[in-house]
């Protein structure tokens, strides 16, 4: 017999999807990580790189081979000796003496052909100077070891225009390195988070509240018994306890250990799993609020300006008429979410309560919808965006980002940071001043120090990872080593990624990294 | 090439003034926190760019990374062992191959890219299993970097490299620096075969996998999962028998689907796809590249600190999770005095005098720190059930119904082997 004439599949191909094409097969690895919506957005993306060093193409490998739309490398420079040893997307000593941006986009671009790659032969001191303009047409601006006086330029022109792109800002010498993103606000509705949505179990709908309390557990047969879903039996026991505790749900130790016994003795097997999971879950009954306060704190932020990047002001509306649903809609929850764990059932009641759960969803969905319709600019969000919002919406972050350089401008909180993070900070201090010294200086452990005292005032008392931190970066001031760029090769990558595609959650404030004791912090 | 040579400068090895500019910075002096015993200047260069011999494991996902990272490194001798050929799937990371390589060998594409990248490295590719290969095979190595994404593979290449250190010789105690990631999160670490703790040693730090009883596949199905499953696992052979199912095969993957799918539409459950029926009977994790580059620049970035002594190495573990924000962890995993490939003492297990055989045996199987599949049990003076040959299963078949108390006196060593793993575990029994 073969394949084809099994008839299980013949009466199983109706309707049924083929093998993914090749571009699904190619990018199969990553869309079970951002799906469809992430694709779609990485393709239309058009990232902008700052010159060519072995860092710039590190970034920019991991961001061709996943698939963005475009990149342009701008790079004036030709190819060193020294830049042949160590990038991986030049041809050794054949590269030497051609322009650096040419060579890195053609060897790049081998990595995938659904992705556009220019090189422009211009320095960034002269574009910021004749054209500024044209890099705010990107997406995203990347910059690795620039002077500081050419990023204060950069910042400032990036950070004009509120749906600017945003810039990431990389820096690194020898076993050291660090990087930080400028950013007006970051919202995010998929941020893959793995707390889980409310069950409702302490507020339940009035659908699953009727289902829990017709329930006669004494007269079931036992196998009907040992299937009812545990969310069902904490809703019912916790109704019963409550009508015996003055409506209080089990608040005290005792209290809570007395609850799960009473859960214990509805029992009549042994081994009833759906009981065990139901003891196991309890804590759900006095630990599930109303509102998680990471939400209910984005409620408080302040409306943002119309000049404000369409996801943003997109993402606002949502929020705006999530705040009124919860202020308007008994019980005062977030909508509810389709979504159903697995538990210990037969098919039939998981169906069954799956179904309830769907119900409910629909029904918040129609209110939902009411009320972001009055709200500006609601009613021409798409139902997808709606759909993901309301299944993320226990989950949603809104990051408030800084202009680039605000963290050294602010020396109560790098005092501060001095003391909770001592090296994160000293070996942030130490790049600082590295960037400001001219580039025809040679760096010495006295002239950063000197540096860092300039950018942070004299008196500042810097802790010993500080020595540790100039030292390292005098011995290799200039060293773009292959590890330590493939290592924020991949960091800036993930984190462009996160940025582009509105998923997971990037950083805000500055990473560092230091590669001889191997350790990553994020301060700010 | 001979034109950027410069007058005085050595042209051997494919080497050209200046190609080394950025590393030797870091070689020619040391940094405040580098070990007094590193001697800086041409030894160190010497031994990293003309004696050090370096194996790799794996030439995908992390594989691909590690070969580009240390033939940029300088190192001049790599080795590369995979038994794999290239999938399409794999073209979104594993950036040494091209539309046009699928299907060929990973190990023998990878050499020849970077051989042709970068000049003057030799990278000998072996096409085949780690398993091939002896003790004399691996005893030529100064290190071994692991990027592999199967855990029965980095059980074995951990026992054996363990195995092979003699205390009375310090050349056979060879570095293991491992690598490994899942989506946006990833670990590196170094081992020092019985100095440090072992892959073995952190077992229990794998995440379980999802398995689904039996019960719900067959009975009671919930989630579009348990119809696949369905599919593979009790569909699949009463329909095919002896037929092995290929889940790289796109038609058994279909026929697999379409039955999930006819077993969903029946107990209305909905959700199965062409991509879960994949994931869940191929067990696929996600992958991308940028993971797999920050991960595989750890791992060389030790195996270069290790080889100069350049700067201190990785004591002795980093995991990284990219999801929220950058979170990492340095710490150093403790070697478990109870390891049965670097620990010597044997696992106290305390069971009841009923307790059978094959429960001992399923027990074995599931326990977190243990994980062995089909085990084989004997104690010094006889078999208790041996898994292969035939006959010998056949033999010891009738123990497993008996009780471990009836075989085994209250605080009895039990040896437990199997054929997948280089190693046997000493287990103690006592009985409550
Ligand atoms: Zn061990």
């Amino acid at each position: 017999m073969s394949l084809s004439d099994s008839q299980n599949i013949e009466e199983a191909t109706t309707s049924l999807q083929s093998q993914p094409d090749a571009k699904t097969r190619r990018y199969d690895r990553q869309l079970r990580l951002w799906a469809a919506t992430g694709q779609n957005a990485l393709e239309a993306s058009r990232i902008l790189l700052l010159s060519a060093t072995a860092t710039s193409t590190s970034i920019l490998k991991n961001l061709v081979l996943p698939g963005i739309g475009h990149f342009t490398i701008l790079d004036a420079a030709t190819v060193t000796p020294e830049d042949a040893g160590n990038n991986f997307f030049l041809e050794g000593p054949d590269s030497i003496g051609k322009n650096r941006a040419d060579e890195a986009v053609r060897l790049l671009g081998e990595l995938n052909d659904g992705v556009e790659g220019k090189a422009v032969q211009e320095s960034v001191e002269d574009v910021l100077e004749k054209k500024p303009e044209w890099i705010k047409g990107f997406t995203l601006v990347i910059a690795h070891n620039l002077k500081a006086k050419v990023v204060q330029q950069l910042s400032d022109l990036l950070w004009e225009d509120e749906a600017g792109p945003g810039l990431i800002v990389v820096k690194s010498a020898g076993f050291l390195a660090e990087f930080s993103i400028q950013f007006h606000d970051h919202a995010v509705i998929e941020s893959h988070s793995e707390s889980a949505p409310s069950l409702r179990i302490t507020e339940p709908f009035p659908t699953l509240l009727e289902h829990a309390t017709a329930l006669d557990l004494s007269k079931m047969d036992p196998t009907d018994h040992s299937h009812v879903p545990y969310v069902v039996l904490l809703v019912r026991a916790l109704e019963d306890w409550k009508k015996n505790h003055g409506g209080n749900p089990p608040k005290t130790f005792p209290e809570k250990k007395e609850f799960k016994k009473t859960i214990s003795a509805l029992k009549v097997k042994m081994d009833e799993e759906n009981f065990e999971e139901a003891e196991n879950q309890a804590y759900r009954c006095w630990t599930e609020t109303k509102i998680p306060s990471e939400v209910s704190s984005l409620f408080e932020l302040p409306a943002p300006s119309l000049s404000s990047d369409p996801n943003t002001l997109q993402f606002h509306a949502l929020l705006t008429a999530l705040k009124e649903f919860t202020l308007t809609q008994h019980p005062h929850t977030l909508p509810l979410s389709a979504t159903l764990p697995d538990m210990h059932t037969s098919t039939e009641s998981y169906i069954h309560l799956q179904k309830l759960y769907k119900a409910r969803a629909g029904e918040d969905k129609a209110t939902f919808n009411t009320l972001l319709a009055k709200v500006p600019g609601g009613a021409e969000i798409t139902d997808d965006v709606v759909d993901s919002f309301l299944k993320n919406c226990h989950a949603v972050r809104v990051l408030r980002g800084r202009k680039w350089g605000t963290f050294d401008a602010d020396r109560e909180a790098l005092t501060t940071a001095l003391q909770t993070s001592p090296r994160e900070t000293s070996t942030h201090l130490a790049f600082s001043a590295l960037s400001a010294l001219p580039s025809d200086a040679s760096p010495t452990e006295e002239s950063l120090r000197a540096a860092v005292h300039g950018i942070v005032g004299q008196d500042i008392e810097l802790p010993e990872e500080f020595d540790n931190a100039i030292g390292e970066i005098a011995r290799s001031p200039t060293a773009d080593l292959p590890t330590t760029s493939a290592f924020l090769g991949g960091l800036v990558a993930q984190e462009a990624i996160k940025m582009i595609t509105k998923q997971y959650v990037p950083i805000n404030g500055h990473c560092v990294i230091d590669l001889v004791e191997t350790w990553t912090g994020v301060i700010s | 090439m001979a034109a950027v040579v410069h007058p005085g400068q050595a042209s051997h090895l494919g080497d050209w003034a200046g190609r080394y500019f950025h590393i030797d910075q870091v070689l020619d002096k040391p940094g405040p926190r580098t070990d007094p015993s590193f001697l800086a200047g041409d030894g160190v260069k010497k031994f990293l760019r003309e004696e050090c011999k370096i194996l790799v494991i794996g030439a995908g996902g992390l594989g691909c990374e590690i070969l580009a990272n240390l033939a940029l490194l300088g190192f001049k001798d790599i080795h590369v062992i995979d038994m794999d050929t290239i999938d399409i799937s794999n073209l979104n990371r594993q950036f040494l191959f091209r539309q046009k390589d699928v299907g060929q060998p990973k190990a023998t594409v990878a050499a020849e890219f970077i051989m042709k990248r970068v000049p003057g490295v030799k990278v000998t590719p072996y096409f085949g299993k780690i398993q091939d290969k002896d003790d004399d095979y691996y005893m030529q190595f100064n290190l071994v970097v692991c990027g592999l994404d199967s855990i029965e593979a980095r059980r074995w290449m951990n026992a054996t490299l363990v195995n092979l250190v003699d205390p009375e010789n310090p050349e056979s105690l060879k570095p293991l620096i491992d690598g490994g990631t899942e989506g946006f999160k990833g670990q590196a670490r170094v081992i020092l075969p019985t100095v440090t703790s072992c892959y073995e040693c952190s077992l229990d730090m794998l995440n379980k996998p999802t398995a689904f009883p039996i019960c719900t596949i067959a009975n009671t199905p919930r989630l579009p999962e348990h119809c696949i499953e369905w599919a593979s696992v009790l569909e699949w052979p009463r329909i095919w028998k002896d037929k092995k199912m290929d889940t790289d095969d796109p038609e058994h993957i279909g026929w697999l689907y379409g039955v999930a799918a006819a077993r969903a539409k029946e107990f209305k459950i909905e959700g199965v796809t062409w991509a879960l029926t994949q994931g869940v009977v191929k067990n696929i994790i996600p992958a991308i590249a940028s993971t797999n580059a920050i991960i595989a620049a750890a791992c060389c970035n030790e195996a270069f600190k290790i080889a100069t002594s350049s700067a201190a190495y990785l004591n002795n573990y980093f995991m990284l999770i990219g999801t929220d924000s950058v979170y990492s962890y340095t710490f150093i995993h403790e070697q478990r005095p109870e390891c049965p490939v670097c620990g010597g003492e044997s696992v106290e297990i305390s069971i009841s005098r009923d307790f059978t055989v094959e429960s001992l045996i399923e027990m074995l199987t599931e326990k977190q720190h243990i994980q062995i599949k089909k085990p084989s049990l004997s104690t010094p003076t006889k078999q208790i059930y041996l898994q292969a040959p035939p006959q010998l299963e056949a033999a010891t078949r009738p123990n497993l119904e008996k009780k471990v108390s009836e075989l085994v006196a209250d605080g009895g060593e039990v040896t437990v082997t199997a054929s997948s793993l280089p190693f046997s575990l000493s287990l103690r029994i006592t009985y409550t």
